[in-house]
């Protein structure tokens, strides 16, 4: 009999930023430095840098992965996304853009190459293993994927249903909350069924139900795609304001390079199946390379 | 090799690759209903939507069908000078037979095309992707629920279309040929209990008439779920899943009916 794989419900709030147990981690580590120097106390070398490294911590990270359907889809990318960062992959329309996000969902697998998660390689893992590794992950598909059989109210809680202990209030009151932070009426909308949302409310709760188990990662698989301009700077800052409040890692497809260049820090375009240009927005508006001032079509920052 | 012979070969691996997925669809979907979690709520749901929405199809097929039945055995009974032995008839075809086979493909049509198309486009529209994301192993969370509840109703819906064909029977036999019905009902009785009984109380026509269903209902919710999660394409794609679902599901329904019947025969004693 499989056992659930649960989810530890964390007891504070993470709205109030930066906490949480790699936070806190981080902190002490820092307080430690501060008060070595303070001492003027040798600080031995390894321990700054140890420092150094968890503030750095990998969370997504791709090792030279390579995939094949019939065709090569990807080959050799590797891309790393460190705490905290808002990480987005750009490119033309079928490169293969969402199958890295399928593949760090382990959807997929790669033919080569590591993807690891949390410094956890997820490639060998077993079905069941994947499904609990997901759960650290919170993902927005393009057209939201609600389940249209249920109503706004189940679908947010579904996650929630499903793993963990919390009971009918207490997922109630964390439904609401974060229809609250999506900017949604909660009491208008609960009882409704996705059928009758529009496109950019769909996507908000979706965006709800993604962050329904507070994961540490979201994934965004074209978040922008199929809105009007003022939709589409909603769900622009929403993403801002889930990475700026709760600290997530974001890993986000699109091609909208205006709405990418609001929220990424770090930018990675992939075009024939590998990633051509990695690196910060400020980097790929001033490079000189031929294809890439094409792809930015005159947009710069 | 020459290139007919390497598609040749490209055919009957997939062919085989597709059998193949089929069976690990039922075996995992099998396995699933003694494994937690467990989706109680989904599958009562299911077997409303499998069972008590059938209802009103498989009673009228189930009523027509015996009074079909009766109708045309009176005349060739009549022949004979044999009307009184139409509850016979009427009751070894329904029950061994048409009962399972007729509930069976109007289940197929309904339920099965119903299934596909829902998860057709869950597929389409990433609900399936967005299970697998949230933690829930869509087979246990879909199929599993689906087949347990074919599993249960089918046979429900096939002894309902049974009772109703018999009745049907009755009718036309006290109608149309002026047959008491005690005496209909006694020959129905009497065509039973002829035809043996496995472990001396269990008639071997009701062991016949509830094995079938049970397959059946196995067939029509694997086939389904089957066709349903590896629809690709868009909106043409769920139609085609619908579409194969039912004439795959019937045409297995069929075939394995044979199959069954044959297999039932040699173990059963019957007479």
């Amino acid at each position: 009999m499989a056992d659930r794989p649960r989810v530890s419900e964390p007891d504070h709030d993470r709205r109030s930023g930066d906490v949480g147990p790699a936070a806190d981690e981080r902190k002490s580590a820092a307080v430690r430095h501060a008060i070595r120097s303070e001492l003027a106390v040798d600080a031995p070398k390894d321990d700054a840098h140890a420092a150094k490294r968890a503030s750095e911590t990998s969370i997504v990270e791709l090792q030279h992965v390579s995939l094949a359907f019939d065709v090569p889809i990807i080959e050799d990318i590797s891309l790393i996304t460190r705490e905290g960062e808002t990480m987005a992959i750009v490119g033309e329309s079928g490169t293969g853009k969402s199958t890295i996000l399928k593949l760090v969902l382990r959807l997929l697998v790669p033919d080569r190459g590591r993807v690891l998660i949390e410094g956890e390689d997820i490639t060998p893992l077993s079905f069941e293993e994947a499904l609990a590794v997901r759960q650290k992950m919170g993902m927005v598909f393009q057209g939201a994927a609600l389940f249209d059989s249920m109503s706004v109210f189940e679908n947010v809680a579904y996650p929630l249903r499903e793993h963990t202990d919390m009971n009918d209030d207490e997922i109630e009151q964390r439904v609401r909350e974060k229809l609250q932070f999506v900017d949604l009426d909660p009491d208008r909308v609960i009882d409704q069924f996705p059928a009758e949302l529009s496109g950019g409310m769909r996507k908000r709760v979706g965006i709800a139900r993604g962050m329904a188990n507070n994961p540490r990662i979201m994934l965004y698989d074209e978040p922008t795609s199929g809105l009007d301009p003022l939709t589409t700077g909603t769900i622009t800052r929403l993403i801002m304001k889930l990475q700026r409040e709760l600290g997530v890692t974001s890993l986000v497809v699109s091609h909208d390079i205006r709405a990418v260049f609001r929220m990424a820090s770090k930018v990675a375009l992939l075009h024939d199946r590998r990633i051509t240009f990695f690196g910060t927005p400020e980097e790929m508006a001033g490079s000189e390379d031929q294809y890439i001032q094409d792809f930015l079509g005159g947009f710069t920052t | 090799m020459p290139a007919f012979l390497t598609r040749l070969n490209d055919a009957a691996k997939s062919k085989i690759l597709t059998l193949q997925e089929y069976f690990v669809l039922a075996g995992k979907a099998l396995r699933f209903i003694v494994a937690r979690p467990f989706y109680g709520q989904d599958v009562v749901q299911q077997m409303d939507e499998i069972g008590v929405k059938s209802l009103g199809i498989v009673l009228l097929t189930g009523l027509f069908t015996g009074m079909v039945l009766a109708l045309q055995s009176s005349v060739q009974l009549k022949t004979f000078g044999a009307s009184m032995y139409i509850g016979n008839l009427v009751s070894a075809s329904m029950i061994r037979e048409l009962g399972p086979v007729l509930a069976g493909l109007m289940v197929a049509g309904r339920v099965g095309s119903g299934i596909a198309a829902q998860l057709g486009s869950m597929r389409v529209t990433e609900q399936i992707d967005a299970l697998n994301t949230l933690g829930t192993d869509p087979i246990k969370k879909l199929v599993t629920p689906r087949l347990l509840a074919a599993l249960i109703m089918l046979p429900v819906l096939t002894i309902i279309n049974d009772f109703v064909g018999i009745i049907g029977g009755n009718i036309i036999a006290s109608l149309v040929v002026g047959l008491p019905s005690a005496q209909y009902w006694r020959t129905v009785w009497v065509q039973i209990a002829s035809d043996g009984f496995a472990l001396r109380y269990i008639p071997n026509d009701f062991i016949q008439g509830l094995t079938k269903p049970i397959v059946f209902g196995g067939l029509i919710a694997i086939t389904a779920c089957y066709f349903g999660l590896g629809t690709t394409g868009g909106t043409e794609g769920v139609g085609q899943s619908t579409t194969r679902t039912v004439v795959t599901s019937s045409i297995l329904i069929l075939i394995v009916d044979y199959f069954i019947t044959q297999l039932l025969l040699s173990v059963l004693t019957y007479g």
